[in-house]
């Protein structure tokens, strides 16, 4: 990574498309070193956003800046930034060399740029293929691949694992950890929770435009809860000593500040026989679910 | 410096190109060839010979008639990276859009100069050629055939810039391939049959296009179908001084609207 790291601050920003207000007075931080997801259901506001944060797109008021200063202001912007919109942004009829020649031109980057990058996103073998032949995968991994010409230190993501197979999901994950490790910022836009659940270390979730919450994934979770049904429920009682157990009903246990696998672990130790492990939604996922099931109310 | 050679490999690296090319010298030399060794005075209807000046200007005007393939073309490059949704790629790349696309009609400007150089050179050997297989004297001077080839190769480069022009204005690939072919290939010659319109011809781009040539074959004959007056056109000059006006307004508003419109 090549010089400082760079905060994102969206500040009381709005767009308006005629009557539509796509977002509206919306302010939040991205910070270095984590993996900040992106969360709303989808028309949210959340590909709008982050078009105005590259300056692809005009807010009608309020401002976004990456280290301090807009998009459009950067002096080597993709230096300072990569960003994802399209899983499937290039001509057909290039290769994925040619493809990645012509940006690292406009970049200013060496050709020996565009080498190390087919072989960090595994694409060395298709590199003189033309591009029309290409699977979903080896797509994301091009467009990852021209984000990252100028080694970025920003990396903007807009439903990146759309279309990915688990495999894809998987490896996109380890991908994006390795550079927040490295100290870049990473936003990483999603309607679907379950899939940043193992990613994301801070979150920003919207819906209609507005902010509805920003923080920590740990905190904005709460602590985990399990329900447990047990007919050696006394027993397990004892086992879990030193945890909050609340008794549901004779047989069944509300455990907090625990997860399934925990839980499990500890029975098999004092042997205690368990029927059913149910994991309760944490208040993210409820705060989500609350989102995404209000769809028909009035805007 | 940076974005002209980002837009030349971008425009190399498609099989386009080679075809515009190709298609180049088909039309140069094909074409060319096809109508010198036909002879124009066997056209429906007859038109006078190549022995005479306006049958060597006829054939070069019909080659102007042609330069709806540049500005396909051109328009067709620019939309595609609307179609294929690099061009956020690009502007991520290069926010200064004017920039972005002033280095794109620099880049095209150099590939209608080689589609020109390339008609005009196949079509100046085919006339040549034949002319000399059939032993005809042409009934321009040397000279004089070469200059005005080189006039429609120009020609060529301006067009090119026309449909980039107006592929940037309209970015739908169809609607801008639909407005450059259909207006110049159909729709100019259309116009010339409206009685009235068509004293409007000399300053269209293909009149223009035809005054570079002193070509008024086209324009003779559809005033005598629709027996209207005959169409002045403008002087050599005029034409190409409107035709470089027609591009550069293209340009301009392109650059203009390309610079503020969100890219979605």
């Amino acid at each position: 990574m090549n010089g400082r790291p760079l905060t994102i601050e969206v500040s009381r920003l709005s767009k308006r498309y005629g009557p539509v207000a796509a977002v509206r007075d919306l302010s939040f931080t991205v910070e270095p070193g984590v993996v900040t997801g992106f969360l709303g259901p989808n028309g949210a506001g959340k590909t709008t956003t982050m078009r105005m944060l590259t300056g692809l797109v005009s807010p009608t008021s309020g401002t976004a800046t990456i280290g301090g200063r807009p998009y459009r202001r950067l002096r080597q912007p993709s230096r300072a930034v990569g960003a994802v919109f399209d899983a499937s942004a290039f001509h057909p009829g290039h290769t994925a060399r040619d493809h990645l020649r012509v940006y690292a031109a406009m970049g200013g980057y060496p050709d020996g740029r565009v080498t190390e990058l087919l072989e960090l996103l595994d694409l060395a073998g298709a590199a003189d293929r033309r591009t029309h032949g290409f699977s979903t995968g080896m797509r994301q991994r091009l467009t990852l691949a021209t984000a990252l010409l100028g080694d970025p230190r920003v990396l903007l993501l807009d439903e990146p694992s759309n279309g990915l197979d688990p495999e894809g999901v998987r490896w996109l994950r380890g991908f994006l950890r390795r550079l927040a490790d490295e100290g870049r910022t990473v936003l990483i836009s999603s309607h679907v929770l379950h899939e940043m659940q193992q990613l994301v270390d801070d979150v920003v979730v919207i819906r209609r435009g507005e902010l509805v919450a920003a923080g920590p994934w740990s905190q904005l979770a709460g602590p985990p809860a399990v329900l447990v049904r047990s007919p050696d429920a006394d027993r397990l009682i004892t086992a879990l000593h030193g945890h909050r157990v609340e008794t549901v009903e004779p047989g069944r246990l509300r455990v907090h500040g625990l997860d399934a696998p925990a839980v499990a672990g500890l029975a098999a130790r004092h042997q205690v026989r368990v029927h059913e492990l149910v994991a309760e939604n944490t208040s993210l996922e409820e705060l989500f679910l609350d989102l995404t099931s209000d769809k028909a109310a009035t805007p | 410096m940076n974005l002209l050679r980002a837009e030349f490999r971008r425009l190399l690296a498609t099989r386009m190109w080679r075809g515009l090319l190709l298609a180049a010298a088909l039309l140069g030399g094909g074409l060319m060839g096809a109508m010198a060794l036909v002879g124009p005075q066997n056209f429906s209807p007859p038109m006078p010979g190549l022995d005479t000046g306006t049958g060597v200007r006829s054939l070069l005007g019909f080659l102007g008639y042609t330069a709806f393939v540049p500005a396909a073309v051109g328009a067709l490059a620019v939309t595609s990276e609307y179609r294929h949704r690099t061009a956020a790629v690009t502007f991520l790349f290069a926010p200064r859009r004017g920039q972005v696309l002033a280095a794109k009609l620099a880049a095209f400007g150099g590939a209608g100069l080689a589609y020109g150089v390339i008609l005009a050179g196949t079509a100046a050997g085919a006339l040549f050629g034949v002319a000399a297989i059939r032993g005809i004297s042409l009934g321009l001077p040397t000279g004089t055939v070469l200059g005005l080839l080189a006039r429609v190769g120009l020609a060529m480069v301006v067009f090119l810039l026309i449909g980039v022009g107006v592929g940037a204005l309209l970015r739908n690939q169809v609607a801008a391939l639909s407005v450059v072919i259909g207006y110049l290939y159909l729709g100019e010659p259309l116009l010339m049959m409206i009685p009235g319109v068509n004293r409007l011809y000399p300053v269209l781009p293909g009149g223009a296009t035809a005054a570079l040539t002193d070509f008024t074959y086209l324009a003779d004959a559809i005033s005598q179908e629709v027996g209207s007056t005959a169409v002045h056109l403008l002087p050599p000059a005029g034409g190409a001084l409107l035709l470089t006006a027609y591009a550069l307004t293209a340009a301009l508003l392109a650059t203009i609207l390309t610079l503020r419109r969100d890219i979605t």
